[in-house]
Formats: structure tokens, sequence, C-alpha cells
């Protein structure tokens, strides 16, 4: 009896490998791997546009390639989002694949209308991983955005991927965000969020062939601009670059950027950060919320086009008052900008939350009022750490 | 796994029930006439010319013919002219001369005068006889006595202490076992000069008549695993013993594993190390392995150089061993997995090249690595078998079929042909061979088990090996020991290699009563003076 036993288990073992194995394999070559993918609004449908790799003509080879691009964009419109993905089967060639998504950029006339709908499709989605950037398609649909070819790194997707993560390191004027996050904003009721927004230099149509790429200065490129500032989930106005940063710096985003100031004396001198640390802290008192931000500042002198002795610790001293003050010109104009649009873009909500939870509970209700009229004071701290290489600045040399 | 050996023993059983009956019958008498007893043996043995029966006439018939029988080839010529057959003639003239030479007991008389029988046991009856010349003795024979004596005259060629083909060290010993278990024996002898080392003989196999030796040290050995492996030998009934292969398929505990659970080795100073750490080692005459048990699984990534180098380099190299276990193990396996379930785990720029190496492979991932591997395996065994001549051509065949070729005609993707190469590579880096083959039957499970489930059907697999290793024993031991059983102190010298300073007591379960090896060991600091002055 015992023998049969085990020639059974055997048997069920054996069936279970050879009969239920194999149901969700997909081999590499039956993959059609999606690196971009576009949302835009065509009627009252969704339009969905995904940039597919042609993987023979992106890994390095020595022959063959070079007839086709490196991606292919398929466009498909349905009324929902997951519709139109598997829709998109109708004119792929293969099974479209959406882990490997790297940029999801929506056009702006959908941002404008409200894009909850279609994140919702896109946040169930258990194909993707949540480490793609999504930005919005400034003044262009994203389907136009998905058809340009970029130079150096040949998938366009991946080239606004690390287009963002660089400036976002290195300049700070865009906001590098990820799907979790942007989700977790869209559904708190009283956070409202911000995309980068991108945009088409040049003309567009001469982007979309691989002459563009073969050129030294591309015919048209895509770089970002700006940020998108939501209300709840609608676009409702942009920042610019200077409100950009100072989004970032109250935000504690900024490692490394770039300014400028000016000197006492006249002329301009950039000044090149290297660390900043931000601190929001909220309070409620007699019913009335108030924010203070604490930032704190550690720069270099990039650049002296004023004449100011360096050597000097006093007109150090001055320098930083004047950075400080810039440093606070900048954040008083990104709170401006959304308190103009009641929008609580920087989570000023939860830090009152925190502070004093109960009165939250009061303000709540009425939040967007209270954000407008929000009394925000801000401390910079700004501190010089080195000057670079040399001292005084060559214009000093006249003397 | 009982029922599937109970199963196969029923299988084969009744075709081996009709085994020969055991012969029962009295051993045959020696006959008191030497020429009847030639003829006896010579009929034995079928009439064999190498059996060569010579009379030592001494002229007198009367008081009878002496007479020696022995095997040419087996018994050494010069032994036997020179320590026997000369002497033997001056006895016979001798023994004429004795005056009362007819009462007189012939062989006795032999007994006393010729040096190389002088301690010799009797030989009472014909087997005795047939056993005696077959090891390479000679048998003096005379009429009116109903027995032979023995004199030790085997020689015969045998090759000389050679380096080990296997095992190859770049540090260590150059000697190498060889066939005869004399030799092994002195080889072992030489290293480990204490009366303690105890040998225990018997002959296995009802045809070939094999000498096996039981060696280990009294005192550090458990009497536990001794009285094991003599059980298990004495168990033993088979026609022939020809290699020590057949000793370890037949006393090993599962009979159902993979695993080989008793250690060999054709190195004297390996089975030496075994024997100090309390092992038993078991030798076979006729071949230059010998057995070591219990083995535990950390015994088969372990070389002998690693005690020979310093301590660090050991220690490194033995992770890379077990590093390039799991490659061998699972590279193909994962690799299928990864680019046919989880594609997700891929770093995008990874993922684009590996897609771009599959255009155009008509095989599904697991086909394809199937084919490289099998391919592989059939490389290797022909590299095995082949005349060394002709082996080179294999080398050129495996560089451009395997290499080149596949990937130019489409048929793999070079991505596969580094994973397979790698697995190969991997593959020899773990000494000991019957481990390394193992592991390839492993890798074979364990890639269907990827190619159907992906990683989980790997994962599942590899839990299966490790519950199985887990479930192991050799002659008691637990075969995952010292990790499964844990035992901090023996972790000394598992995957690192600790200075042989810190080396201090030999492995738990193997030596239980005698566990130290070493004492006060030496440090190379120099002595802390007292500071009774200040």
């Amino acid at each position: 009896m015992r023998k049969y036993c085990a020639w059974l288990g055997l048997l069920t073992v054996g069936a279970a490998v050879l009969l239920a194995g194999c149901w969700d394999r997909r081999e590499l070559n039956d993959l059609a791997i999606a690196v971009g993918m576009g949302l835009d609004r065509q009627g009252g449908q969704t339009q969905v546009t995904v940039q597919i790799v042609n993987p023979g003509e992106v890994a390095s080879k020595k022959d063959g390639g070079g007839y086709s691009p490196p991606v292919t964009t398929l466009k498909v419109a349905e009324s929902t989002t997951i519709e139109a993905l598997r829709k998109l089967t109708v004119v792929a060639p293969r099974k479209v694949y959406m882990s490997h998504l790297r940029i999801l950029v929506i056009g702006e006339g959908l941002a404008r209308q409200g894009i909850l709908k279609v994140m919702d499709g896109i946040s169930r989605n258990h194909e993707l991983r949540s480490d793609f950037y999504i930005v919005v398609a400034k003044g262009t649909t994203a389907g136009q955005v998905m058809k340009i070819l970029t130079p150096i790194d040949k998938i366009p997707a991946n080239k606004m991927f690390s287009t963002l993560e660089m400036s976002d390191k290195l300049w700070a004027a865009t906001v590098s965000m990820q799907l979790d996050k942007f989700i977790s904003d869209l559904s708190n009721p009283t956070k409202d969020t911000v995309l980068t927004g991108i945009v088409i230099t040049g003309n567009g149509k001469s982007g979309q062939s691989k002459k563009n790429m073969s050129r030294i200065s591309p015919y048209v490129n895509l770089a970002y601009s700006g940020v998108a500032l939501f209300k709840e989930d609608k676009l409702v106005d942009w920042l610019n670059e200077e409100e950009a940063k100072g989004y970032n710096y109250i935000m504690g985003n900024v490692n490394n950027s770039a300014g400028h100031i000016a000197c006492p004396g006249g002329g301009t001198a950039a000044l090149d950060i290297t660390r900043s640390e931000s601190k929001v802290k909220g309070k409620v008192a007699r019913g009335q919320p108030s924010i203070h931000i604490d930032l704190f500042v550690e720069q270099n002198i990039g650049e002296v086009r004023c004449e100011v002795d360096l050597m000097k610790e006093a007109n150090i001293q001055a320098l930083e008052e004047i950075a400080e003050e810039k440093l606070t010109q900048m954040m008083k104009a990104a709170i401006r900008k959304a308190k103009k649009n009641k929008a609580d873009i920087f989570g000023f909500g939860e830090k009152i939350e925190d502070a004093d939870p109960k009165s939250w509970r009061k303000l709540k209700k009425d939040w967007d009022d209270y954000f407008s009229r929000l009394d925000v004071s801000i401390q910079v701290n700004a501190k010089f750490r080195r000057m670079g290489t040399t001292s005084n600045s060559l214009l000093d040399r006249e003397e | 796994m009982g029922a599937l050996t109970k199963f196969i023993r029923n299988l084969f059983d009744k075709s081996g029930s009709s085994q020969q009956p055991e012969d029962g019958r009295e051993p045959e008498r020696l006959d008191p006439d030497v020429s009847r007893n030639f003829s006896k043996i010579r009929q034995a043995f079928g009439n064999s010319k190498d059996v060569v029966t010579a009379l030592i006439r001494d002229g007198d018939l009367d008081s009878g013919n002496v007479g020696i029988v022995f095997l040419e080839g087996l018994a050494d010529p010069s032994v036997v002219h020179e320590m026997i057959k000369e002497p033997l003639i001056r006895t016979v003239k001798a023994f004429r001369q004795e005056a009362d030479h007819d009462r007189q007991d012939k062989l006795a008389f032999i007994q006393n005068n010729v040096p190389a029988v002088e301690d010799s046991e009797p030989a009472a009856d014909l087997e005795a006889v047939y056993h005696a010349i077959l090891s390479g003795e000679t048998v003096i024979l005379a009429d009116g006595c109903p027995y032979g004596l023995i004199a030790s005259s085997s020689g015969g060629k045998e090759r000389g202490v050679e380096e080990p083909t296997t095992q190859s060290v770049v540090r260590g010993p150059r000697e190498g076992f060889t066939e005869s278990i004399h030799t092994n024996i002195s080889l072992l002898r030489r290293r480990i000069r204490t009366p303690q080392l105890w040998l225990e003989t018997m002959t296995i196999g009802k045809f070939t008549q094999t000498g096996i030796g039981v060696m280990y040290i009294n005192g550090i050995v458990n009497e536990k695993v001794v009285e094991e492996v003599r059980q298990r030998l004495q168990r033993i009934e088979i026609d022939g013993i020809l290699e020590s292969g057949y000793i370890e398929e037949l006393i090993q505990d599962e009979t159902f594993t993979l695993f080989p659970t008793l250690y060999n080795s054709e190195r004297p100073d390996v089975i030496a190390a075994g024997l100090l750490e309390g092992r038993v080692a078991i030798l076979v005459d006729g071949t230059p392995f010998a057995l070591l048990a219990p083995a535990l699984f950390v015994q088969f990534y372990q070389s002998a150089e690693d005690y020979y180098q310093r301590a660090e380099f050991a220690t490194l190299i033995r992770m890379l061993r077990y590093g390039c276990f799991f490659i061998s193990l699972l590279a193909p396996s994962l690799y299928i997995a990864i680019t046919t379930f989880h594609q997700e785990l891929l770093p995008s720029a990874l993922l684009f090249s590996l897609a771009s190496q599959r255009e155009g492979i008509p095989f599904p991932a697991f086909v394809e690595a199937f084919i490289m591997e099998v391919t592989f395996e059939i490389l290797r065994e022909a590299g095995v078998r082949l005349p060394k001549t002709v082996g080179q051509a294999v080398s050129i065949v495996g560089a451009l079929v395997i290499g080149q070729a596949a990937v130019e005609a489409g048929l793999v993707s070079p991505a596969m042909v580094i994973v397979v190469a790698i697995t190969a590579i991997s593959n020899f880096v773990i000494p000991a061979f019957n481990m390394g083959i193992s592991i390839r039957i492993l890798r074979f499970v364990l890639m269907i088990f990827g190619a159907t489930f992906g990683l989980f059907g790997v994962i599942v697999g590899v839990i299966g090996v490790v519950q199985h290793l887990c479930s192991l024993r050799s002659f008691g031991v637990p075969y995952m020991t010292p990790m499964g059983p844990f035992i901090v102190e023996d972790q000394k010298d598992v995957i690192l290699r600790f200075p042989q300073w810190a080396l201090f007591a030999r492995p738990r379960l193997m030596s239980k009563n005698n566990r130290i090896r070493e004492r006060n060991a030496p440090t190379t600091r120099p002595e802390r003076k007292s500071n009774g002055g200040a």
C-alpha cells in the first residue's frame, strides 16, 4: 500500500509540474518592452501612447541594426486606461510589457481636466513598478512627446528619466515625482501636488525621424521647464524656475543647485549650493494656524562678477545675508503662487496636524481658505564654505 | 524512499532468488601424495599454464618427493628461486642424511631448516592452498604429509608511487596511493608513526577475494563508527570488488541519494588527516582510491591544500568554492526563471541587452539552456574518455560548437553561452569530483523547476535539496554537520579556515572522547614581562 502511495505522490508532483507550470511564462523575445507611456484626452476617451523598445537597435552590437529607429510608438484610444492598454495588442506585435516603464507623460489637456480617474488604472496595474517618473507635457500632448527621438540616449524615455534625475540632483528646479508619492499626494484631501513639465523644443515634426538623432544639434529636443501645480487632481498653474526652486528648498529636496545674488557694490556673484536642510514646523495660536520654515544652506562661491574682497570676513557675511534674502524671496514666491491657487503643495496641513491634531480637525474643513491666508515665517541660514580654487576675483587684477 | 527501495528490490529479487547454492561440502583434504595433489591443483585451475608445479627431487624415490606450487607472475621468481627452491634442495639432501628420516615428518624438518617457512601456517586443505597461491605465496608439499607449508613469495609487477592525478595541489606532498594495499598501508604508516594506528583486514568478494583494510587511530576514533564500518563490510556478499566504489555503494547510509556519503581520495595526506580527525579509512586492494567515513558535506569543499597554504588565502578560496557551488547549482535555473518569468527583476539596460540577444532565437530559454548544458556534458564526457592524443580535437570542437558557431547560427544567445560556461567552470572548482556530479544532476532538476514555476520553483527545489541534505547521515553523523546541527566551535574549519594555532580541537561529532589536538598553541607575540619589579 505504501508503495502505491509513494507512486501516487510522485505522479501528483509530476502532474503538478507539467500541467500547472509555465502558465505565465514569456520569453524575452515575446515582449514589447514599454519604456514610456503618454496619456491624453481624446474626445471622451483616454488615449494611450506607449513607447516600445526595439532591442536590436538599442543594445550595442557591432553588426546589424541601424535601419529602424530604436523605439516605436503605438497609440490607442479607449474609454478606460486598462482597456486601452489591452487594446494595444491590436497594433503591438508582441505583448506590451509595462514593468520597465521609465516615464509617464500626462498631456496638459488631460491634466487640466483631472487625472484621478486615469491614475486609478495606473496605480492598480500590478505589472507597473513604481519607480518611473511622472511628468506633464507642457503646451502639447503626451503623444507628441512620446514621438521625439533624442540623441546620446537612444531611448527617449530613458533620456527623459535620466535628464529629470540629473536636473533634480544638480539644478533643483524640477521635481522627480514617482508613482507611489504621487498617488499618496492625490489621495490626501488637504494636500496638493506638483509635476514637472516637459516641453518640445524646436519643430516637433522633424523630431520623429532618425535624422533628428544624426544631427550634431538636433532639430528637436525634449526639455524640462516649469513645474505644474495641481489643485486636487487638476492642473491649475505653472511654477516658474524661481518658484520651483523655492518649492524644492521648502521641501528639502535640494542637494545641489546654483544661483546668483547681487553684490553689494553692483554686479553679481554665483553661488554653488552643496547642501540644504529645511525644517517646517506648524503651530496653531488662537485658532489661527501658522508655519515656520527654517532653512539651512551650505554653499560655495562659484563665480564672482563684481569687485568684492573675499578675504574680508565682513564681506562674506554681507554676501551671506544677501543670499539668505534671495532664498527667502524664492520661497515666498513659491508660497505666493500656491496661496493664489489655494493649493497646499507643501503639505503644510500635515505639519499643522502634527503640531496640533485637535485644532486641525476644525481647520481641516476650510483648509483651503486657511492656507490662502496662512502666516508663513521664514528663517534662512546660509553659510559659505569654500571659495573654489582661487581667492579674489580676476576683476581685482586691474588695480 | 523506503517504499521505492523495496520496490526495486522486489523487482530484481525474482531473478536474483535463484542464486548458486552455497556449497556446504567439506573442504577437500590434501592427499599425502604430492603428484596427486599437483594434478588436483592443475585440474582446479583448468590446466592454466601459469600454475607452476615443481618437484624437488633428492634422487631417493623411497623417501618420497617434495614439491612446490606457485602462480607465475604473482610470485616473485627470484624469491622463489633463492629463498625457497635452493634452501629446499639443501634441506632435502640434509634430510636424507638424517638417520631416522623414515619416521620423521618431512615438512616439520623443512620448517625447521628453511627460514622462509619457519613460522608459516600449515595449509590443511586444498582451499587453503588455492588461496595461498592466488595471493602469490608458494606452497611446499611433501609425500607422506597431508598438509602444505606456505612460504611468502608474493611479488610481481606493480605500479610505483606516483603523483596523484586527481586532487592535485600546488603545495603539498606529491605521493599518491597505488593499486597495492600494502604500499598504501605503508604510506599511511609512514605518516602516522604510532602503534595507535590500528589496521583490521578482511577479504571481500567471493571470486576476487579482495583485501580490505580498515584503519583508524585508536583513542581518537569513535568505536561505534568502527563497529558500524566493520558490520557493514561483513554484510557484503558479492562476487567481486574491483574498486572502492563498490564498497562505497554497498555500505553507504542512504540508498537513494545524489550526494556521496563516503569521501574518497588517492592522497595519503588527505586520508592521514582524516584519520587524525577520528575518521575511519577503508583501503581496498587494487585501487588507489581509499575511502573515509564518516564523510560530511563540507568535507567535499575542502582541499588538502587549504591546510598547506596560509589561512587567509585558504579562507578566501573556500568562500570562492561555496560561491561556485551556488553558481554551478543555480546559474542556469536562475537565468531561465528570471528571463522567462521575472523580467521586472532585471535592470532595464540589462533587459534590453538580453532581449536583443534573444531576437531570432527559435527556442524557449529552457530549451536553449538545456541544449547548451547537454552539449557541454557531451564534450566533457568525450574529453574524459578520449585518448590523450585526440583530446585536443574535443577542445577545438568544444570551443567552436559551444562558443561561436551556436551563437552565429542563431541557435543560442551569447548570454546563455556565458551562463553555461561559468556554470561549467564553477563545477570544476569543487575539489571533489563526485560532489561535482551530484550538483550537475541537480542543476538539470532545478532548471526544470525554474522553467515551470520561475523563481518560486527554484526556491522550492532548493528547499527540497536542503531538506534532503539535512536528512542524510554518514555512519550516524548528520551529513550537514556542523551547519545543521550547528556547532559553533567547528565553524573554525568550514567556510573559514582558522590559522593552525586556533584549530586546537577536532570536529566534535567525529571524535567525541579525544578532542584536543594541540596544546599551548604558540603565539608570535613576545612573552609579557611580569610587572613585579616596579
